[in-house]
């Protein structure tokens, strides 16, 4: 038995090592987890760039790029009215030391809508060396933190530590790092310290255990100094305890607002962005349905499309959450955004729509980016995709089209379990 | 007749003088198998417990008020706080009491968590998330817990307790952390606005999952105390203080104590 039991144990504890062996590390942020509803139909990131993507400590990245809050936006979720853009990083690995959103200083959040278009710009600095993936992203009330494509930024070590200087209004210039932390941990260990002299006077000068015997044969407001439960002395010494904690909370208080002698509330900021134009009207769009094939990560959608202005035009990007494709070169597709988030888009019949010309374009996708990012519901209670088409004209102008699609799975699988 | 009272009057003193003498000799009584060891393993393994129960209790109720110093706002932070922390505090006060006439539930409490909160900020905040220790610092409660237990030892009431105690806990609280918080709450320049230092460490510390909407700066009905919103706040926090006073009672009397009296023999 004794054998057995040491075998299985061992057995059990291989298996765990396993387990944790093979484990892969965590390098996205859980995106994939999301619903495609919660991506595809929520909003679309375009023009995203992170750079540098290599620096040291104390050294500053750019985040910037445009997101937009589709008109697609599910009825399943709030309606989007405040939402806060930040960088999505593994914790305070940078910090974040300028941002801003239709060229506002954004200290906190901002009013939003559907069909709204946010650029964003912001300076992270290196804090603490290592590979980290960095994406914008757009936190809405009520929905959560949805995020946009990621690079990866390589921290080196510096020779210098990590430093955030920060000049306060009177002049001080503090490390905010550190400044304030030794004094929170003294003042409140200095309590601690008393906490526990209290605690020891009652447990060294009196038992513990064997007083239950006692105080079950007493009314629970009997302290009963006659028997000496709590005498006269203890008294004595928790006065003197109680009035050591006054006296440190009037020095420390004295302390604190002489040192700080001005003092504000947290302050909050939440403003409405400049509006930004999804660009001058020249294209309407419509989707006619979608297929997707899973095996091939294949992805068609039919889009009728009329020519509104009087020069040709031609369809350039689609963007569908965290993704663009790109109908041209690699050259265009580079400059798109993140290489990991970026594909080719096939249009066909391809080439420019004329001048009040209404065409049927089909819109095909390969892209493995589907379903490493789960983009696409296959099987869903609400079976649609949304996108922002691009449309250029050859004078420099461009609109954004947002189309919405059913999607149809052409593959479909035999399921279990619910 | 008269003297027949007196008689019977004087009967029942000594008898009850009688009792009390020998719950004296009781209280001294030298146990052969039952000494100090017990009660010292008793005092020490409880602190694991008792940490954990007002650690999790905490961050339930008060969450990111006591994570983060832009979270430690003059309106909403004394009152979750006061709410938050006094729940286990007051079931300890009410085992510890009447099980050894102990005025030291609240302190011992405020020291296991001070021992929790503050391993758990450092290990996992500090070292594994790299959050510097001096945007997350815990709040302390142990001289609010001092304050309370001297307040139950003086009144002997649960019920004085709760109405006096409560009220100091909530000022108590509030107090002892603002002396750290006030260097946070100096004003600085900072992304094109005059903010404090508590909100810039908000802002640059970067936290994606916790948008800075959903601070709750300014946000509430408290318009027209010509700006004293914080001493509106402090009354309030002593009577939501004194509603978690008697949740912890709850705790300590039903859930604590009443199923182990079940099972003890009783003389």
């Amino acid at each position: 038995m004794g054998k057995r039991f040491v075998l299985g144990s061992v057995g059990v504890l291989l298996v765990l090592a396993a387990i944790v062996a093979n484990t892969p590390n965590v390098a996205a942020h859980g995106e994939a987890a999301d619903e495609p509803f919660l991506k595809n139909m929520t909003t679309a990131f375009f023009n995203v760039s992170v750079s540098p993507t290599e620096i040291e400590v104390g050294e500053p990245v750019k985040v910037t790029g445009s997101v937009k809050i589709l008109e697609t936006w599910p009825h399943t979720l709030e309606t989007p009215e405040i939402a806060s853009i930040m960088p999505v990083v593994p914790g305070p690995v940078f910090v974040l030391k300028e941002r801003f959103v239709n060229g506002t200083a954004a200290i906190g959040s901002f009013f939003a809508q559907k069909g709204g278009i946010y650029e964003f710009e912001m300076e992270l600095v290196g804090k603490e060396p290592g590979d980290w993936h960095v994406h914008p992203g757009i936190a809405v009330y009520g929905t959560g933190t949805l995020i946009g494509p990621g690079e990866w930024v390589t921290v080196k070590p510096s020779d210098e530590p990590f430093s955030f200087p920060l000049t306060l209004l009177s002049g001080e210039t503090i490390e905010l790092s550190t400044y304030g932390g030794a004094f929170a941990w003294w003042w409140s260990f200095a309590g601690f310290v008393l906490g526990v002299a209290w605690i020891l006077y009652w447990t060294t000068n009196k038992r513990t255990v064997t007083n239950l015997a006692v105080t079950v044969q007493l009314p629970v407001n009997d302290d009963a100094p006659d028997i000496g439960l709590i005498t006269p002395r203890d008294h004595m010494w928790m006065n003197v305890i109680v009035g050591v904690t006054l006296v440190m909370l009037v020095v420390g208080w004295t302390y604190a607002t002489s040192n700080a002698p001005v003092r504000w509330p947290q302050q909050t900021d939440w403003f409405t962005p400049e509006f930004i134009s999804s660009g001058e009207k020249m294209a309407e769009a419509q989707a006619s349905g979608a297929t997707y094939d899973e095996a091939s990560e294949t992805l068609e959608m039919k889009v009728q499309v009329t020519n509104v202005i009087d020069s040709d035009i031609a369809l350039t990007q689609l963007t569908m959450a965290m993704a663009t494709f790109v109908n041209g070169p690699e050259a265009e597709q580079a400059k798109a955004g993140p290489s990991d988030f970026v594909g080719r888009l096939e249009v066909q019949p391809d080439g420019p729509i004329a001048p009040g010309e209404n065409k049927e374009l089909t819109l095909t996708i390969s892209s493995s980016i589907f379903s490493e990012e789960r983009l696409i519901p296959t099987q869903a209670p609400q079976q649609f995709i949304g996108a922002v088409l691009r449309f250029e004209n050859g004078n420099d102008g461009h609109e954004l089209v947002t189309v919405r699609s059913n999607v149809i799975p052409t593959q479909f699988r035999s399921t279990y379990l619910p | 007749m008269a003297t027949e009272t007196t008689t019977v009057t004087d009967i029942a003193d000594a008898a009850e003088r009688q009792r009390r003498l020998e719950l004296k000799e009781l209280l001294n009584k030298k146990y052969k198998w039952v000494d100090w060891k017990w009660d010292l393993v008793f005092w020490t393994t409880a602190v694991f417990v008792v940490a954990g129960a007002a650690d999790i209790t905490k961050q339930l109720f008060a969450g990111d008020w006591d994570f983060w110093t832009d979270w430690k706002d003059p309106q909403w932070w004394p009152v979750v706080t006061a709410f938050a922390t006094i729940i286990i505090p007051s079931t300890l006060q009410y085992i510890q009491w009447t099980a050894w006439r102990f005025p030291t539930g609240a302190t011992y409490t405020a020291c296991c968590l001070f021992f929790a909160a503050w391993v758990g900020r450092y290990f996992q905040w500090d070292l594994a998330a790299t959050y510097p220790m001096n945007f997350v610092w815990p709040a302390s409660v142990v001289c609010a817990g001092i304050l309370m237990d001297w307040t139950l030892m003086k009144t002997k009431s649960f019920i004085l307790t709760s109405l006096i105690g409560a009220h100091v806990w909530a000022i108590a609280v509030w107090a002892y952390n603002y002396v750290p918080l006030a260097a946070f709450l100096q004003p600085a320049h900072f992304m094109d606005h005059v903010v404090t230092v508590a909100d810039v460490q908000g802002i640059a510390y970067i936290r994606s999952q916790t948008p800075e909407y959903l601070r709750l700066i300014e946000r509430g009905a408290l318009r027209s105390f010509l700006g004293e919103t914080q001493y509106v706040s402090l009354a309030f926090a002593g009577t939501a203080a004194f509603v978690g006073y008697w949740i912890g009672q709850f705790i300590g009397r039903y859930l604590a104590v009443w199923p182990i009296r079940r099972y003890l023999k009783t003389v």
